[in-house]
């Protein structure tokens, strides 16, 4: 009787819980949130996330993520790529005109445009920004970008609102290379730039109000390794297409959330609006779940620009390796991505959310992936062929392949460790290939050492993430065998292959010739190459999905990082409770 | 006692001085450093080598290590490469919010794990003990990432507690009272993270301690002379059963920082730990240095902790040096 009494007494206690449990989700939902408009709200706060601090404030010392972004909310360059069109567009600069030689452009500046703390914006700064990027004493890692064949671009000013700026030769991306420069305010920084201490300057110790900028928000506080919160920059300069002041926000405020999971489960309680980071392919069920309940709000915005990459070691070590000459073979790398099943890859690696892919162009770079690129796809007898046509056999019926001089094919691929994407597709072709008969053993190692080894020309291959501008003549470090990206064998003295000389030749027109026509047909020249000989592959490129709340009213989210905040002046939020 | 304590301090010092050197050489002898983790594949080596000589990372390992040792002296720990801030500041600031988060999952630990153990140790049979032991092993084998998540999991659930972080986005012109009640309202979840499975272990060892007591003989004769089986456990077999427990208590607090480390990148605790892992995955040497002499020093202060209460709870225990000369046969 007892027994039966505890038992009911349990079910009743489980139901509370139950109740309970449910009526605090249910308070969660936000009003409305399936039908959420496009329109824009002004005012609010909007809290994302971010899974570093920034090391600094300071774009023209820090390269990481984190600096970028604050750079990318408080400051502003001269003209800005689009990241849905990839134009040049008119920003700090409202017009300009380029020479008959194609060299200069002279870019007139926005009038009654003041930094945040009041002072006016002049083409002194302009002037004291290139001279700060280029200076040596602060040795920015803006510096190199700016350059145009290891040479730095010309600039003098004409007058308070015009700058005329000089390249050294022809360049087809043109202006898009000043996307890169934020143009910081001299009156605040040209004591330190005079005393050689810049690159120490506005470190995340410096008081907030010091940070001076043209963007669309300020930074008010700094909570180290807690947040950062922007205030809307009363003196910002756009407005909207109704004439209304921008930016739409009051207040953003990172998060600073070093887990993943961690992260989605903030967004899922409605404690965020927005993540940064690319979602991983195991969180977009849960999340597709929650966004079918209306409590996120879940975008595919479509095949990503950058991939994981698969290249070997075509360098003077690993080709003095003569046990293993088959690695140098371009044969042995066609094989090798013969016997990639590419759709089955995106399936298993990516879980679908991805598409398959071949070359170091993604079809998502719309202006210059040439698909008249060979693609070899799937089979494995082709593969088979390949392998035996340098020698490559099963010789003593082991199930392995071995070379003429009867070593077995067997080949190390370093990794990144901790990266999902690259254990899962490293451990796919270690399996795609041990059905061939070839050893792939996979090394998982830090950061750090995967570059210590690449730098030292230590490895067989990598697989691990490229990431490229979509403008291939900006990339000319990836392409040229000169190059310090050129990443099958970086740094040639002379072209060590005759393609490799080939492709320098052809890339140098296209870098060098401002008809678009023209570059579309010399790059797709320089992809035809590449595929040929295959010093690198990609197997697939993965979806980008955006994952907001519901709250995030008006936003257009591109493929590059940051997805959402790269116009973050357009960004609104419904008002909603207390935040 | 002041020469015990003078003994310690020295001793402490040294431990601390010696894990900072090895994880300033270690740090510095493995493959990569700082300006290779920065600049990633395909950063442009002129700049790298450059960089290097900026930072001093272009001098070899000894001259490096003594140039730190002499900063040291005068306590200047160097500049984090990373943060390009003082290390003695960027730590300090960390481990106060580290303090914070181990002495609450300590408190937690003590409140749950010593009555539980009591109980457990106190009831060889029954379904009731049987659930805490069972509890307890649950918590042991439990990660504290996955206990993390999990907690997290069920606060994103319930709404009760923040998901994470030490501070909510409210303006600190709110006030102090605000202040402290925000921050007590984020604590619980990392602390329980931290706390449970220590809590856990001062279960097990609490019961199983208080068992060997209630089975010594003087045990049986108190029982026999009338005491109340109540004022047998509580003012008899529990003070006999403090020592293991106090031994274990010590080791526990010194090592709460390493129990924390998972915790506190999972739920976004800015606490040294994550200040540790960001100084290795960076390459930051002064950094981690700095972060390998914190957790040496929170263990030696938690080692010196334990001995003291140690011979608080047993006074046959001497903390005075070992009496030198001969030994009985």
């Amino acid at each position: 009787m007892i027994g039966r009494r505890r038992i009911v007494l349990g079910i009743v206690a489980m139901v509370i819980v139950a109740a309970a449990v449910a009526f605090w989700r249910t308070r969660r939902l936000p009003a409305g949130a399936p039908g959420s408009t496009a329109t824009s709200h002004r005012g609010g706060t909007l809290i994302a996330t971010l899974r570093s601090e920034p090391p600094t404030f300071n774009r023209y010392s820090g390269n990481t993520y984190a600096t970028a972004l604050v750079n990318d909310l408080t400051q502003a360059p001269l003209v800005r790529i689009n990241q849905l069109t990839q134009a040049v567009e008119p920003w700090l600069a409202d017009r300009w005109t380029r020479s008959a030689d194609g060299r200069q452009y002279t870019l007139h500046l926005r009038e009654d445009v003041v930094f945040s703390d009041g002072h006016p914006f002049t083409a002194d700064d302009v002037a004291f920004s290139f001279n700060a990027a280029y200076d040596a004493k602060t040795a920015s890692v803006l510096g190199d970008a700016l350059k145009v064949g290891e040479q730095p671009l010309s600039v003098s000013t004409t007058s308070p609102h015009e700058v005329v700026v000089t390249f050294p030769q022809m360049y087809g991306p043109g202006l898009r290379l000043l996307d890169n420069l934020p143009i910081y305010p001299k009156h605040r920084l040209a004591a330190a730039l005079a005393a050689g201490t810049l690159a120490t300057a506005w470190g995340t110790s410096t008081p907030p109000n010091e940070v001076a900028g043209l963007g669309p928000f300020v930074l008010t506080r700094y909570e180290p390794a807690v947040r950062l919160v922007f205030e809307r920059n009363p003196h910002y300069w756009r407005v909207d297409a109704g004439g209304q002041p921008l930016p739409y926000l009051d207040r953003i405020a990172m998060e600073i959330v070093p887990d993943q999971n961690a992260e989605l489960l903030r967004l899922q309680a409605g404690q965020i609006d927005l993540l940064q980071d690319d979602l991983r392919p195991e969180d977009y069920v849960p999340l597709k779940r929650e966004a079918d309940a209306g409590r996120v709000r879940l975008m595919d915005v479509g095949t990503g620009l950058d991939m994981h990459v698969l290249w070997f070691n075509l360098g003077p070590p690993a080709s003095a390796d003569t046990h293993r000459a088959w690695l140098q073979r371009a044969e042995f790398r066609r094989g090798l991505s013969h016997a990639v099943d590419r759709r089955v890859f995106a399936r298993t690696v990516y879980l679908g959310a991805a598409e398959p892919s071949w070359g170091l162009v993604s079809p998502a770079n719309t202006v210059w992936y040439s698909a008249g690129a060979d693609r070899p796809d799937y089979d494995p007898d082709r593969a088979r062929a390949l392998f035996a046509s340098i020698g490559l056999r099963d010789r003593n019926a082991d199930g392995q392949l071995e070379s003429e001089s009867g070593v077995p094919v067997r080949f190390t691929v370093l990794i990144v460790k901790g990266v999902g994407a690259s254990e899962k597709g490293a451990a796919f072709l270690r399996a795609a290939l041990a059905r061939l008969g070839v050893t792939l053993d996979v090394v998982a190692l830090d950061l750090s050492s995967v570059v210590g080894r690449w730098t030292a020309g230590d490895y067989d291959a990598i697989y691990n993430f490229l990431l490229t501008d979509p403008d291939p003549a900006a990339n000319l470090d990836l392409w040229l065998s000169s190059g310090s990206s050129h990443v099958w064998n970086p740094r040639q003295a002379q072209p060590a292959t005759p393609w490799e000389r080939d492709i320098d030749n052809v890339m140098a027109r296209q870098a060098g010739t401002i008809d678009p026509a023209e570059r579309r047909r010399l790059f797709e020249q320089v992809q035809r190459t590449i595929a040929e000989h295959l010093p690198a592959m990609s197997f697939a490129i993965p979806h980008v999905y955006v994952a907001t709340s519901t709250r995030v009213a008006s936003f257009t989210p591109a493929l590059k990082r940051p997805q959402v905040l790269w116009n973050a002046d357009e960004v609104s939020v419904i008002a909603s409770g207390a935040r | 006692m002041v020469r015990f304590l003078a003994r310690r301090l020295v001793s402490s010092l040294l431990m601390v001085v010696i894990v900072a050197s090895a994880a300033l050489l270690l740090a510095t002898a493995s493959p990569g450093d700082y300006v290779a983790t920065a600049g990633g594949i395909g950063a442009n080596q002129q700049r790298m080598a450059r960089e290097r000589v900026r930072l001093n990372l272009d001098r070899p390992p000894a001259v490096l290590y003594l140039s730190w040792l002499a900063g040291a002296v005068r306590l200047d720990f160097g500049t984090s490469l990373l943060y390009q801030r003082p290390v003695g500041a960027l730590v300090a600031q960390r481990a106060a919010n580290s303090t914070l988060l181990a002495a609450a999952a300590l408190i937690i630990a003590a409140l749950l794990g010593l009555p539980l153990g009591v109980f457990t140790g106190s009831r060889p049979t029954g379904l009731a003990p049987s659930i805490v032991r069972g509890a307890s092993v649950l918590c042991l084998s439990v990660p504290p990432l996955i206990a993390s998540i999990l907690l997290l999991a069920l606060a994103a659930m319930t709404g009760i507690f923040p998901t994470g972080g030490m501070t909510s986005l409210a303006s600190p012109a709110d006030g102090w009272s605000w202040w402290l009640r925000d921050l007590a309202w984020h604590v619980p979840v990392p602390a329980m993270a931290v706390g449970l499975p220590l809590a856990a272990t001062l279960e097990r060892v609490q019961s199983q301690a208080l068992a060997d007591a209630l089975a010594e003989p003087c045990m049986t004769a108190a029982l026999a002379r009338g005491v109340s089986r109540r004022r047998l456990l509580w003012r008899h077999a529990w003070p006999l059963s403090a020592k293991p427990v106090t031994a274990v208590l010590g080791l526990i607090a010194g090592a709460l920082l390493s129990g924390s480390f998972a915790v506190e990148l999972v739920t976004a605790w800015p606490g040294l730990g994550r200040l540790t892992y960001d100084a290795l995955g960076a390459r930051d040497i002064y950094l981690a240095a700095a972060c390998a002499s914190a957790a040496a020093a929170f263990l030696a202060v938690g080692i010196l902790g334990s001995d003291l209460l140690l011979a608080i709870v047993d006074p046959r225990v001497t903390i005075a040096p070992p009496a030198r000369g001969p030994t009985a046969p």
